[in-house]
């Protein structure tokens, strides 16, 4: 209740705020803006009041709550605790109102001081206010009897067994029970990832609304070149804060889910690099325009889309759109959320949008002054080109929505569709992102850029040339590796010599040098893994791929519900024992299994848990008959000779009495044939198999499913299931664990590259601070 | 000038046919069994786990072999590329990507659908009372 009541009032302080400021910018009254700014900390304060009722309700177990009751239980750590507070839908739009709250105090302060604060703030407590206007149509302070009112809501005299109950009105007698424990955190998400990686991603995903707020203050006051500098640390901020969330979430993936990999092309993930992608091109056309003055429109509309590439991601993840065409189950939120999420997407690309086409024609036109080679038009090049990546994922992660419009029926393209098309555009990104740094502003000396060139060059067309000699013949993969090697030769080359003149300036060569990083690294570790599953018996040493050796030693129990599987790994001389996780959720009633990874300098080892064969269990097997065709089974030769359905059974069928369908199947154990008939028989409609076996053996035969082919009747199928129940002693008694291994060579270049990214970012950062300060 | 805007222009109508074609060429169509059994081409198909028949991991092939019904009523043998996936059990739609050929769908993809995960009903708050 008084959760609701902070979030309507911090929306109704919030309009007021931004109605003071739109005030301010018509009349630059100094009194209007103090009112303004009063108006919007009490609306903080108030969102912040709001997120710590939340907070308070689930560290003290307040489930008679629906978001706290379906969330949370009791038996949860505290800091996992905390984080259930973002674990539903509400939660995290009311995390992502949070950190735009906060970001909003701080870009008060710093615009206050640049002369840029009306106009900044009144862009962004209209943003605000979308996301407060969110959380007033899905907030999560809904009691559960009005969730569940048929089950909770009741009326007359309390039984003596309900200890939970709340009256809601005594005169009739009206009262609801509430449950005493929560239904608990998915397991998938209790690990201490789910503590940091949100934060970080909503910290990233808010500040993306910065560029957008100053673009559109520069074009309200018609200050065409001026918020470039301001805006600059912050865009670079979101797209180092965004990043870090993005990769978090990749090695979250690797090392919990099991599934091998980090990077899955999956809505969800898209949603996050869409903003990012588009984000980075902007901070490239930014320095082009910071020292030329050209790429005005260029980059109000970056700046622009940045910001609609979010709204955009967040309708794609959040209003239930895709349905059933990806992993990740979206919940519907409902008609209001669904209209409102598309509505403010309408709306901001209006303002943004119209707002430019009413000043593009104002707009100085800057002449242009560089030459093809110069950093200018590299810049520009570069920008243009991740633009286009962003472009085709946006399509790809769209497909279920272009397709239903075009077809009439939802489908989403294969992940091959992004690595096909975004392939070639990294090719360009690499060259650029090596020449472009050799490059002057305005133009270059060709002999100059043609000596600069003749190392780096030299060095990527002999390693693309070692790729080739040692086996790898797919040519854009080679291609792709050698312009990577190319921008990591070049950037090492340019980046030392910045950094041993002021290291404050090498933040592009060292950011330049991640990427090139991580591009090698999603060649070498998603291209040219080794996958292999299997079956390892109890004791026995298994050799498997890149001559490692596995023995399962055995499993024991590490708590109710998990349990190891210790496996002893041989590489070469060395040993390493290895513990996969299989876990039986009750949360979700079935198995998940954790991945156990050995990172060695050139290669991860990495190896998932996929089943446990006990030897107690039923050897048994399904196997598909095609009518005629001989399959050899235990020593067996077993032919599906045909279907066993006389006139008179299919008269019995037609009549709708009783009747039975055989299959014949002629086995033949070495010197003997013979000809069994397993039945399936219908009375009254229900279905029961009769097996057949032949004489002297105990191998059954039954029935699963009948197949014919009235078209073509030599194509009928039977799918039978063989069952041996003699076998089983027959097996020695030892259990075997099935895994699914595999090797990741070079994988941490990703992370590497990852890291020196960030740091270049950092170093780019702390720069335009300084110099966003230094020229007031 | 004008040759840049010729050159820039095909660059960008080479790349957008690119996109489209890759766009076609790897869209994989949500359908039935029956139209996966007489197409042949990779697609996708819901259906339901049939659980009162066979479902076993055979750990020779590493492959997992399950019965399901599509939307339609019609039921298949499925054969996974891999174990069984987690939520298997509850999950209340299963969703198959792969080929159909020699009388069984081939899958190299199953994502299941487990809105219980999310969103609770009657019968859950109930045990928790």
């Amino acid at each position: 209740m008084l959760g609701s009541i902070f979030v309507r009032c911090a929306f109704v302080s919030l309009l007021v705020s931004s109605g003071a400021y739109y005030y301010t910018f018509r009349t630059q009254s100094a009194q209007s803006i103090q009112l303004a700014r009063y108006c919007y900390q009490f609306t903080a304060a108030l969102v912040m009041a709001f997120c710590a009722t939340l907070i308070y309700l689930i560290l003290t177990h307040q489930y008679q709550y629906t978001y706290v009751w379906n969330y949370s239980s009791s038996d949860l750590p505290t800091p996992l605790l905390i984080s259930t507070f973002y674990a539903g839908q509400e939660g995290s739009f009311s995390l992502w109102a949070l950190y735009t709250t906060i970001i909003g105090v701080i870009l008060m302060q710093y615009t206050s001081k640049k002369q840029y604060e009306v106009e900044v703030m009144l862009v962004w407590s209209l943003i605000l206010s979308f996301l407060l206007l969110m959380l007033i149509v899905k907030n999560p302070f809904t009691l559960i009897w009005d969730s569940f009112p048929k089950d909770l809501l009741h009326t007359g005299p309390i039984p003596a067994d309900v200890s939970s109950f709340i009256w809601i009105d005594k005169a009739k007698g009206m009262w609801a029970q509430f449950p005493i424990e929560g239904k608990g955190l998915n397991p998938l998400l209790q690990n201490y990832w789910m503590v940091i990686h949100p934060q970080i991603l909503f910290t990233g995903f808010s500040s993306m609304a910065v560029p957008f707020t100053f673009a559109l203050a520069g074009l309200l006051r018609r200050d065409y070149q001026g918020w470039v500098k301001i805006a600059k640390p912050w865009t670079v901020f979101g797209a180092a804060v965004l990043g870090t969330g993005i990769i978090l979430g990749g090695y979250w993936a690797y090392e919990t889910l099991g599934w091998g990999g980090y990077w899955g092309w999956d809505p969800v993930e898209n949603s996050s690099l869409l903003p990012w992608l588009v984000c980075v091109s902007s901070i490239h056309t930014m320095m082009a325009q910071r020292r030329s003055g050209t790429f005005v429109r260029t980059n109000f509309t970056l700046s622009i889309l940045c910001f609609i590439m979010v709204l955009y991601s967040t309708f794609l993840t959040r209003s239930g759109v895709l349905g059933e065409t990806s992993v990740h189950s979206f919940v519907d939120p409902g008609m209001w959320a669904y209209w409102l999420l598309l509505g403010v997407i309408v709306v901001f690309t209006c303002i943004g949008f119209g707002l430019l086409l009413r000043r593009t024609k104002e707009m100085p036109r800057v002449p242009v002054e560089h030459s093809i080679f110069s950093r200018e038009f590299a810049l520009f090049l570069g920008a243009f080109t991740i633009c286009f990546a962003a472009a085709f994922i946006t399509i790809g992660t769209s497909s279920p929505i272009i397709t239903n419009i075009i077809k009439g029926h939802a489908a989403a393209v294969d992940t091959a569709y992004y690595v096909k098309t975004t392939l070639p555009l990294g090719i360009v990104i690499a060259i650029l992102a090596g020449i472009g740094q050799l490059l002057w502003w305005k133009t270059s000396n060709t002999r100059d850029l043609l000596k600069s060139l003749l190392y780096p060059l030299f060095s990527s067309l002999l390693f693309a040339g070692g790729l080739i000699y040692y086996g790898v013949r797919d040519i854009p993969i080679v291609i792709f590796s050698g312009a990577s090697a190319f921008a990591l030769f070049v950037n090492v080359l340019v980046g030392y010599r910045i950094f041993v003149g002021n290291p404050k300036y090498a933040g592009g060569a060292i950011a330049h040098i991640g990427i090139a990083l991580l591009f090698l690294g999603f060649v070498a570790s998603a291209r040219y893994d080794d996958k292999q599953t299997v079956s390892l018996e109890q004791g026995k040493p298994t050799e498997i791929l890149r001559g490692f050796t596995l023995t399962y030693l055995g499993n024991h129990a590490l708590d109710a519900e998990r349990y190891g599987f210790n496996v002893e790994v041989q590489h070469g001389s060395e040993a390493y024992t290895v513990m996969p996780v299989m876990r039986y959720s009750s949360f979700t009633n079935s198995m998940m299994r954790h991945p156990d990874i050995l990172n060695m300098y050139t290669k991860d080892f990495y190896i998932s848990p996929l089943s446990v064969e006990s030897p107690d269990d039923k050897v048994q097997r399904t196997v598909t008959f095609i009518k005629g065709e001989i399959k050899e089974l235990n020593a067996m030769k077993v032919t599906f000779v045909d279907f066993d359905f006389s006139d008179m059974e299919k008269g019995k069928m037609v009549a709708g009495a009783n009747f039975s369908i055989g299959v014949i199947l002629e086995v033949s154990n070495g010197d003997k044939t013979e000809r069994i008939k397993p039945l399936m028989n219908n009375t009254g409609g229900s279905i029961s198999y009769v097996p057949a076996k032949p004489t002297g053996s105990s191998i059954e035969f039954t029935i699963v499913k009948l197949q014919p082919n009235r078209e073509d009747p030599t194509q009928s199928r039977v799918d039978i299931e063989i069952n041996d129940p003699s076998s089983i002693s027959k097996e020695p008694k030892v259990e075997t664990l099935v895994v699914e291994a595999s090797v990741k060579p070079y994988i941490n270049l990703v992370w590497m590259g990852t890291v020196t990214l960030i740091l270049g970012f950092v170093l780019t950062i702390i720069r335009r601070v300084q110099e966003a300060k230094d020229k007031q | 000038m004008k040759i840049k805007i010729i050159i820039a222009s095909i660059v960008i109508v080479a790349a957008i046919i690119f996109g489209a074609i890759s766009f076609v060429e790897t869209n994989v169509e949500y359908t039935d069994f029956h139209t996966a059994a007489t197409s042949h081409k990779k697609v996708q198909v819901k259906g339901a786990w049939v659980k009162d028949k066979e479902s076993l991991f055979d750990a020779a092939t590493s492959q997992f072999v399950f019965y399901m019904k599509d939307d339609f009523g019609r039921e298949e043998k499925v054969v996974y590329d891999g174990a069984k996936p987690n939520n298997f059990e509850i999950a209340n739609a299963v969703v198959v990507k792969g080929r159909y050929h020699d009388g069984y769908f081939h899958a190299s993809e199953i994502l299941t659908k487990c809105p219980s995960k999310y969103e609770a009903d009657g019968e859950t708050v109930k045990k928790t009372l």
